[in-house]
């Protein structure tokens, strides 16, 4: 099963297995995952699943969408050029066997 | 022998809870409902309502077992078959269409020049009276100006767009069945489409940033039908809620003056006045959903078919979310609430209204009005609980 590691910035970490298909923003709201909210349910319009994506597996990732790109800009923390995406966005399965994410300090 | 699983006791009835109580004050209703029947049944509503945070969020997850598209639904029949009431890809497939306009960027570029532009208007017109009802004089044109221009119907008039939003969302409340409720309602229904058989030619030779525009123009676009439906539905939503947000805003700053110095020492606040107001009094206060299969939910079973009020108004004030709920407090922990709805059908207008309101109307007020305050002699009132908002909001200022 493809898992998925959260880390937050108390130095606590969450790591879920997860169905192959699974993305970062639904498995952290239906298992609990502090710090992410996923307030629009996936339609990338509220920018409240920003993740930081560990630089090992950005090159796996998908590019970063128009809807994306615009949603980026209005998060509420700081966006990091190369490491920040939407968790709705990122997609674990064959392609991306196992993925590990920062949660910033705040999605509201 | 095979273990029973043990059933979820069917809902509490709240025979207690009354619509004139809901309509002057709820959250009294909801506090008590959360505690004792967080699902309860009301007769009173003709729906099981849905109170606590938790819940709340589970329907709003669930499209497949919580559905939006509600048998009988008297919205349909006041506003047509809209995006609102739909489910799965049928409803993703008018959104994406009509949300093209309303993403921030468009907000930011297009729409925030045109706010400012309809607030200055407002307000100019306004300054030297020295006093006004802040809601009719100011909230609810501004309101109507802005969606009027958003949706592409700028042949009607501010007094059109409010005649036909508040006569389609009175139909769409009608659960009296009063016939000169749905006559009204039907007048405008008429007049909304004689309004967009003017434009759509127009807006098809024409593309511009609306959203009338953007659904005829869509890579899929939408059916006559659809875009009639989607335009109602966007005239009765679009415009109460940015109004009572402002209202609600407005009220809280003039009430409590170390409040408002705060703000006005540093104006980015006002993005935070805008967030607690919607938390605090949700300008949608109820929706329905109806369930396509028997589920437990909140600790009671639900059956198959059963109509649920979704009341995000209470969700919002749940103490198990938010520390001392009924308290105003800009200062208050950043975590998320419903009032914009969540999942699938959140809020498409969430971004314009946070610009109109936080960015642009705001502002100016406390700008151009000096020393406005609460008239001393004819007190703010509130009222409304599937709809809340500031019914009455009398101001001075300094001439």
């Amino acid at each position: 099963m493809p898992k998925i590691t959260y880390h937050h910035a108390d130095g606590n970490q969450d790591v879920l297995d997860v169905p192959g298909g699974s993305t970062v923003m639904r498995s952290a709201v239906s298992n609990g995952v502090r710090g992410i909210v996923g307030e629009c349910g996936g339609q990338a319009m509220c920018a409240t699943c920003h993740v930081y994506v560990h630089t090992p597996y950005l090159d796996r990732l998908p590019e970063i969408s128009e809807d994306e790109e615009e949603m980026l800009e209005c998060a509420a923390a700081e966006r990091d050029e190369s490491r920040s995406r939407l968790g709705c966005r990122l997609t674990v399965g064959d392609e991306l066997p196992e993925i590990e994410i920062d949660v910033p300090k705040a999605q509201v | 022998m095979t273990a029973m699983k043990p059933q979820a006791p069917s809902a509490p009835i709240a025979d207690w809870v009354a619509l004139d109580a809901l309509h002057a004050d709820p959250f009294p209703i909801y506090t008590r409902l959360r505690a004792e029947a967080p699902v309860a049944w009301v007769p009173a509503a003709n729906r099981y309502l849905v109170t606590r945070y938790a819940d709340v969020h589970t329907v709003d997850a669930d499209q497949d077992t919580f559905s939006a598209d509600e048998s009988h639904s008297l919205m349909k029949r006041a506003m047509g078959h809209s995006m609102l009431r739909k489910d799965g890809p049928a409803h993703q497939r008018e959104r994406k269409a009509a949300g093209v306009p309303l993403r921030p960027n468009q907000v930011k570029q297009r729409w925030t020049p045109i706010f400012r532009r309809n607030a200055e208007e407002l307000i100019n017109r306004l300054r030297p009276g020295g006093g006004a009802e802040l809601v009719d004089e100011f909230a609810a044109p501004f309101a109507a100006r802005n969606l009027a221009e958003i949706v592409g119907l700028p042949n009607a008039s501010a007094r059109d767009m409010r005649t036909w939003s508040q006569t389609m969302i009175d139909g769409t409340g009608n659960y009296a069945n009063d016939p000169d409720v749905w006559a009204r309602a039907e007048r405008s229904y008429y007049e909304v489409d004689e309004a967009l058989d003017e434009m759509i030619p127009h807006l098809r030779a024409n593309p511009d940033g609306s959203m009338v525009s953007a659904m005829l123009h869509a890579d899929d676009p939408l059916d006559i039908e659809e875009i009639r439906a989607n335009v109602k539905m966007t005239i009765g939503g679009g415009l109460n809620e940015p109004r009572d947000v402002l209202g609600v805003a407005v009220h809280a700053l003039l009430a409590e003056q170390r409040r408002r110095d705060r703000v006005m020492a540093d104006q980015s606040l006002f993005a935070s006045v805008f967030d607690e107001s919607v938390r605090y009094v949700a300008p949608i206060g109820m929706y329905p959903r109806q369930t396509t299969r028997e589920v437990e939910l909140g600790g009671t079973l639900l059956p198959a078919g059963a109509r649920l009020g979704v009341v995000v108004g209470s969700a919002n004030r749940d103490e198990r979310q938010f520390s001392d709920p009924d308290i105003f407090d800009i200062n208050r922990e950043k975590k998320p609430h419903v009032a914009f709805g969540g999942g699938a059908h959140y809020c498409l207008g969430a971004w314009a209204a946070k610009a109109s309101v936080a960015t642009v109307a705001l502002p100016m007020l406390f700008d151009r009005l000096p020393h406005l305050r609460l008239d001393p002699d004819h007190p703010a009132q509130a009222a409304g609980w599937v709809f809340r908002g500031m019914t009455e909001l009398p101001v001075v200022w300094d001439l």
